[in-house]
């Protein structure tokens, strides 16, 4: 019963492209008061006029309460980190991320360790993923005290949020 | 007056990390053959297919619209079904509808992937909305190279699984020794199961704990493979299941409750609004609604073994109290104790789970198989020792918020 082929043993593989280009994503303008926020060394969230969270990178809608987050709230530049993990020690060649190596190309020291972690700002209601920079890797814990890192000269962008350091 | 709805039969297809003698068509007709043959029901005797995968995994964005002569289904409904990790919970649900409304007497459910079509590992483009939709975004924002890769290193659904494991860890005083008792323990069951994909006959947790680790608390060995493959089941109404199967497995309850959207990020590189990745709400009250449904008070009691799905080890430890049938913060104890093994006091996983076989549009489908399996006495060499008269079948996915409970039994229940 049924098609169980015995005919061909292997199917011919046939070579396609498809550009990611042809594609059109939407963003909203959400980010863009929170970048001018930043450059302020200012972190700005959205708050829910129904259940009164405070959500840090700003969203358009409170996925519990279903309420526009029109209302927006400044929050501290410190918080405690809820979640971490540890990267092995990342040599050259062992990653690659969008086609590029990162230790080649300077964004990551030979042999360094990530530390990617959830950080809860002192009066927001959700976890912020960056990187802890300027510590060890076996002080990280959960419950550990942090303060953000800014840019020397903020300019108005993602990248004016270095991570966060300990305390 | 809803009627009661019977599994008949389960076909598979072997798994394996690349099924390159068969194309997705041919690759699904060999499941739902051998579900038609195992239910003793011919083609004609089938009024609607179910069908789903995930959206352009394996490369080809409508397969559904491919393979219909494929599956016998011309002159007959077919409904695909999406919905992330899920797709093969909400295929095997959907399934259910139909017979339970009286519309259709015989329905089949087949659930697919076949990733090895595809040069991505998830397949860009079905992950342009959530993942590459936000990084393109968050880049024209200036997102600062350095987070994005800490960010691409836990990346995807692996990231998520990182935190949500480490939140669990800390609140329950589970450590990374147990995940390589689970790992190990899927290994080991996939062996016994001549479908499964990653199979390691003795495997121990040492043998998982030697190898790499990727991201804390993950190693190499606690990571499910990425595999080619297809699951179907035959559904019939209550006279016709009698009839044609010594022992069906009855659709008893089941359910499907959302969470809010728990991944990393929501739309536009917004926050979350989920605290606690492992708290995972949505399963919970799942759960809860399905039980009620089956009739079923005391699932530590009446639950003889259950499929969850658990692309990571961390995962069978948390849904399976997620879904009542251990205490808060206790899953961990209990596998120590070798209760969650095949002869155990409640075996989790005995075909190997999600985390030895993930062909991700089937992978939560396989959970139901693999119940009804247990049920109708099929599982062969995974079949668990003791009387299964209740099961409980879970699916996970969507951008993690999304779950499927399904509560299969020996007799249609109430």
């Amino acid at each position: 019963m049924g098609f169980i082929k015995d005919e061909r043993p292997q199917t011919i593989c046939v070579e396609g492209t498809w550009s990611l280009s042809s594609y059109h994503y939407k963003g909203s303008k959400l980010l863009e008061q929170y970048v001018k926020g930043l450059k302020q060394k200012k972190l700005i969230g959205s708050f829910c006029p129904g259940c009164a969270k405070v959500i840090l990178p700003p969203r358009n809608l409170c996925g519990r309460c279903h309420r526009i987050m029109d209302g927006r709230k400044t929050v501290s530049d410190r918080g405690t980190i809820t979640c971490y993990t540890v990267s092995p020690a990342i040599t050259k060649g062992k990653l690659k991320v969008l086609g590029m190596d990162p230790v080649e190309t300077g964004l990551i020291k030979d042999g360094e360790i990530l530390i990617p972690v959830f950080v809860r700002f002192d009066g927001s209601d959700s976890n912020t993923d960056t990187i802890l920079l300027n510590a060890e890797p076996k002080a990280v814990h959960i419950g550990m005290r942090v303060k953000v890192i800014w840019a020397k000269e903020p300019q108005g962008a993602l990248s004016d949020f270095e991570g966060v350091e300990p305390i | 007056m809803k009627r009661n709805a019977a599994i008949i039969g389960c076909g598979q297809t072997k798994h394996s990390s690349k099924r390159r003698d068969v194309n997705v068509a041919e690759m699904v007709s060999e499941a739902v053959y051998n579900a038609l043959e195992d239910a003793q029901v011919s083609m004609r005797e089938v009024d609607a297919f179910i069908v789903g995968n995930m959206p352009g995994f394996g490369g080809i964005a409508q397969p559904e619209q491919w393979l219909g002569d494929w599956i016998g289904a011309a002159g007959k409904p077919v409904i695909r079904i999406a919905t992330g990790g899920t797709t093969g919970g909400s295929v095997g649900q959907g399934a259910y509808y139909p017979v339970a409304s009286g519309l259709h007497d015989v329905v089949v459910a087949v659930a697919w992937e076949k990733h090895s079509d595809s040069k991505e590992a998830g397949a860009t483009s079905g992950l342009l909305h959530v993942g590459l939709g936000n990084l393109f975004h968050a880049a024209s924002y200036g997102l600062n190279l350095k987070n994005l890769m800490a960010m691409s290193m836990v990346g995807a659904a692996a990231g998520v699984a990182v935190y949500q494991a480490v939140f669990y860890m800390h609140r329950s005083g589970c450590t990374i020794e147990h995940f390589d008792m689970v790992a190990a323990k899927a290994r080991r069951n996939a062996a016994r199961n001549k479908y499964a994909h990653l199979q390691w006959p003795g495997c121990t947790p040492e043998d998982i704990a030697e190898t790499e680790l990727l991201a804390y608390p993950f190693r190499y060995g606690h990571i499910c493979p990425a595999s080619d493959g297809a699951s179907a089941i035959v559904v019939a109404e209550e006279n016709l299941a009698r009839k044609k199967a010594r022992r069906p497995a009855w659709y008893k309850g089941l359910a499907s409750y959302s969470d809010e959207e728990n991944q990393l990020q929501s739309e536009n590189f917004g926050g979350v609004g989920v605290l606690d990745p492992s708290e995972q709400r949505g399963c919970w009250v799942s759960a809860m609604k399905a039980y009620a449904m089956a009739g079923i008070k005391d699932p530590q009691k009446e639950i003889d073994m259950a499929e969850l799905y658990q692309p990571f080890p961390s995962q069978e430890l948390i849904f399976a109290e997620r879904l009542g049938l251990f205490d808060e913060g206790t899953a961990w104890m209990a596998l120590e104790k070798g209760e969650t093994d095949i002869n155990g006091r409640m075996p989790l996983d005995p075909s190997g789970g999600v985390n030895a076989t993930n062909a991700i549009g089937s992978s939560a489908m396989q959970r139901i198989l693999e119940c009804a399996l247990q049920i109708m006495g099929k599982a062969e060499e995974h079949q668990v020792p003791k009387k299964v008269s209740n099961a409980v079948a879970h699916g996970w996915g969507g951008v993690t918020n999304y779950s499927t409970v399904t509560v299969l039994g020996d007799s249609p229940g109430r």
